[in-house]
């Protein structure tokens, strides 16, 4: 490889595939995604070799797509693990309870092979008392505890991390199922701690004791982040913050009380005191009067998280409106059309809007109008979750054109089959203008009136579509296969009440490998058809569900019986061996 | 004479979300149902249960006048979390009703009226028994009119009319179920209140429409 003659006499640099292990170990530290780091070790053995000694962070998309010792054995240098479980429809109660995603063989197997652990990360997993005990056991060094959407756990997992993590720098319990056993588990915390930075325990239903936060929020100085629960009174959350005037991201719980100008006062001066304040969370039953408190904060507000706030109104609007760089903001409908034309003319910066729904069958004056202004006005839009009741083709070829940045949009028509409120015709022209347009979409949710034209766009177009999730749309079993013959980049599927059978299922079936994970529930499948692909992809694990109360062994039904919740993932780990009895592995 | 088939006789409204614990499990029969295409009139029923496809099935079958007061409790895709948030407000809310529809309501031939309030009624059938009561008389309305000229000889003295908002008198009973809501009740009063829960499906496009009530008698119309 040299240049030149002169060059050549001495000694010649190594030939590049034999630099050694920590060359490259230095080199793929560079490498952004894990995608990146799982493509150089494709290359060569050597890399292979470098790069997974030297990985310290791992995703684990399923938890049962890979045992957790073979995960261990092959990156065994990870500090910061993240693990997911349940199907994400489990989060709108479609799983049966004890379905598994049990965290406990994880961390067993970490506190074997990854002593000096640092981050644990887990979504829609069970995390028992005993796996928090052991956690706090196990690693020494341990900082990072996140849990979110899990259940299994108490006040009592809790009090041993605080007790038992003395590096502790996180924890962060979102939107958890936690039992509360009365153990005033912040009290655990030692005096001599002080490296907390982030502290979240917003769904935490039950009593703090107020004293020890205070004091626990004094001397964790570094203390960034801090999301209260709803037992917190609005005058100790002046207080708290008065301690704390560093934080940069605040969840105030509940930010009700009679309203009183003394108290008012107290928190307009809190606040003010938060300079670095960015992002704002929780403000559930938020008195109206008391919104002016925040007008201090607004400049600087990045993120607005009001998706359970139930405040509405022109206190609302006028707050929001004084939110000029905001990136990120949450709300309920509550905010309806006239809300959303003032974001869409205050927040040029918006990035990501979600809408929730404020009451399942309510009377709410949120259309397609506000969906559309904010589209139109706000250049940086790229995420948008929307609830709503209406909707029109127009409006959706409208948002498209204006934004084909979008990479996540996510609609959901709170009845299903509703049609174009003004045409009457199906949403398909739509939902194609947007997948059309928007060349960058990773991720869909289409909802509506919906023929099995819809797919033929969405297969044809979204290239780029990971997540693609659909509910009480379609005509028949073409639409599916427009969908898993085309969407190149699709990694998890999710259907739900639509007119779906075996035949595309069968005549796709390689390319459920290529994907992460399929749910189908009340669609038009057979057992006999589960069965085939069973057998045909022994990479797959053909997950079926029967009502719980049911437990009719599989090997006795014939391949007529419909099957109501089938779960396909791929998997290097066998059938698992953890299912419920209403859970059967074909 | 027209009766009441809501199938619950719960007085005042409640909250749909009550019934809901445990999301519907599937059951066998769910998988083999009618083709996607419904009339949408069975559709709106599903609007408060927003069912799996076994509903769909059965509700195909019920009549247009029983409703199905169970929500389900995975539809719509909202988590754990705002969904019990939610049905928290709306039981708060039915606790202290603040929303009311009073309509006035005339007989034929009698000069002083009476005061209904519509939002405590779940239904066309409702309103007739209640006006029944009140006015001591059968009354009817359209789509019962013809069944009951089918069934019996029988014809009711009195048929329900409204005013409605272009100041037109009309047999109550004519607007199409389908077309949802858009209300004639003032947003306003929604203002600080807490949520009207339930569910007057049914009930929602008259609901808009109706200024006044009128009993006229049968030989007039």
């Amino acid at each position: 490889m040299g240049r030149g003659g002169s060059r050549a006499t001495g000694a010649a640099a190594p030939p590049w595939h034999a630099l050694p292990d920590e060359v490259w170990e230095h080199a793929f530290s560079f490498l952004p995604t894990a995608a990146d780091r799982g493509a150089a070790a494709g290359a060569c053995s050597s890399w292979l070799r470098a790069e997974r000694r030297s990985r310290h962070h791992l995703a684990v998309a399923n938890c049962y797509a890979a045992a957790p010792r073979d995960a261990i054995e092959r990156f065994p240098a990870v500090r910061a693990a993240e693990v997911k479980g349940k199907p994400h429809f489990a989060d709108f109660g479609l799983v049966p309870p004890a379905w598994g995603g049990a965290a406990a063989p994880w961390i067993a197997a970490a506190a074997d092979g990854w002593p000096l652990l640092e981050e644990l990360s887990f979504k829609r997993m069970v995390v028992t008392d005993e796996c928090l005990e052991m956690i706090a056991a196990s690693f020494r060094n341990f900082q990072v505890l996140r849990l979110v959407s899990c259940d299994g756990f108490s006040t009592a997992g809790l009090a041993a991390i605080a007790a038992g993590c003395r590096q502790l720098r996180e924890l962060d319990l979102q939107e958890n199922e936690i039992e509360d056993c009365s153990i005033h588990w912040l009290s655990l915390f030692p005096e001599s701690f002080t490296s907390l930075v982030t502290l979240n325990f917003s769904c935490l239903d039950g009593e703090v004791n107020i004293t020890v936060l205070e004091r626990l929020v004094t001397r964790c100085r570094n203390l960034k982040t801090l999301k209260l629960n709803n037992a917190i009174p609005l005058d100790k959350l002046a207080s708290l913050l008065q301690k704390a005037p560093q934080l940069v991201e605040l969840g105030t719980g509940k930010f009700s009380a009679d309203y009183h100008p003394d108290l008012f006062a107290k928190l307009e001066v809190a606040f003010g005191g938060c300079k670095s304040l960015r992002k704002l969370s929780g403000a559930w039953d938020a008195v109206p009067d008391y919104l002016p408190a925040f007008y201090c904060v607004c400049d600087g507000l990045t993120s607005l998280n009001l998706s359970y706030a139930t405040v509405r109104g022109p206190e609302l609007i006028k707050f929001i409106s004084r939110c000029k760089n905001l990136q990120q903001l949450w709300v309920m409908d509550l905010i309806e059309d006239l809300g959303l034309a003032v974001v869409a003319s205050s927040c040029s910066k918006l990035q990501e809007l979600r809408v929730f729904p404020s009451d399942h069958f309510g009377l709410g004056v949120l259309t397609e109008r506000g969906l559309v202004d904010v589209s139109a006005s706000c250049p940086m839009l790229e995420s948008v979750l929307y609830f709503c009741r209406r909707m029109t083709n127009e409006a959706l070829i409208t948002i498209a054109k204006n934004r084909p940045n979008f990479t996540c949009f996510r609609l959901c028509i709170l009845e299903p089959h509703t049609p174009d409120y003004i045409t009457q015709h199906p949403l398909d022209a739509g939902f194609s203008a947007i997948v059309e347009s928007c060349k960058g979409l990773r991720r869909l949710s289409i909802s509506g009136l919906l023929t099995d034209l819809v797919f033929r766009s969405i297969g044809a177009h979204a290239d780029r579509l990971e997540m693609l999730s659909i509910a009480f749309a379609g005509n028949s079993d073409l639409g599916l296969n427009y969908i898993l013959s085309g969407c190149k980049s699709l990694k998890k599927l999710e259907i739900r009440d639509c007119p779906f059978g075996d035949k595309p299922l069968l005549a796709n079936a390689a390319k459920l490998e290529t994907m992460r994970s399929l749910w189908m529930s009340s669609c038009l499948l057979t057992l006999g058809a589960c069965r085939q692909l069973a057998r045909k992809m022994p990479h797959l694990s053909v997950e079926i569900m029967n009502d719980p109360g049911w437990s009719c062994p599989l090997d006795s039904l014939p391949d007529e019986s419909p099957v109501e919740k089938l779960y396909v993932y791929r998997t290097i780990a066998g059938p698992r061996s953890d299912t419920p009895s209403y859970v059967q592995i074909v | 004479m027209a009766e009441c088939t809501t199938g619950n006789d719960r007085p005042s409204p409640s909250s749909s979300m009550d019934s809901s614990t445990h999301p519907a499990l599937s059951t066998t029969s769910s998988a083999r149902r009618p083709p996607a295409r419904r009339d949408l009139s069975t559709d709106l029923h599903l609007g408060l249960s927003l069912s799996t496809s076994s509903s769909l099935q059965a509700a195909a079958e019920s009549t247009p006048s029983t409703p199905r007061n169970h929500a389900l409790s995975d539809w719509p895709p909202i988590k754990p979390f705002l969904r019990s948030a939610l049905q928290k407000a709306s039981s708060v809310g039915s606790a202290r009703r603040q929303r009311t529809l009073f309509v006035k309501v005339y007989m034929e031939g009698v000069p002083i009226g009476r005061k209904l309030d519509l939002l405590l009624l779940d239904g066309y059938d409702s309103l007739l028994v209640k006006l029944c009561h009140m006015f001591k008389t059968s009354i009817t309305y359209a789509d019962v009119m013809e069944c009951h000229q089918q069934v019996s000889g029988h014809k009711a003295a009195h048929v329900l009319t409204y005013e409605d908002q272009d100041g037109d008198w009309m047999m109550v009973g004519d607007v199409p179920w389908e077309y949802v809501l858009m209300y004639s009740i003032d947003p306003f009063a929604f203002h600080f209140t807490a949520y009207l829960t339930y569910v007057y499906c049914f009930y929602r496009l008259f609901l808009t429409n109706v200024k006044k009530l009128r009993i006229a008698r049968m030989d007039k119309c």
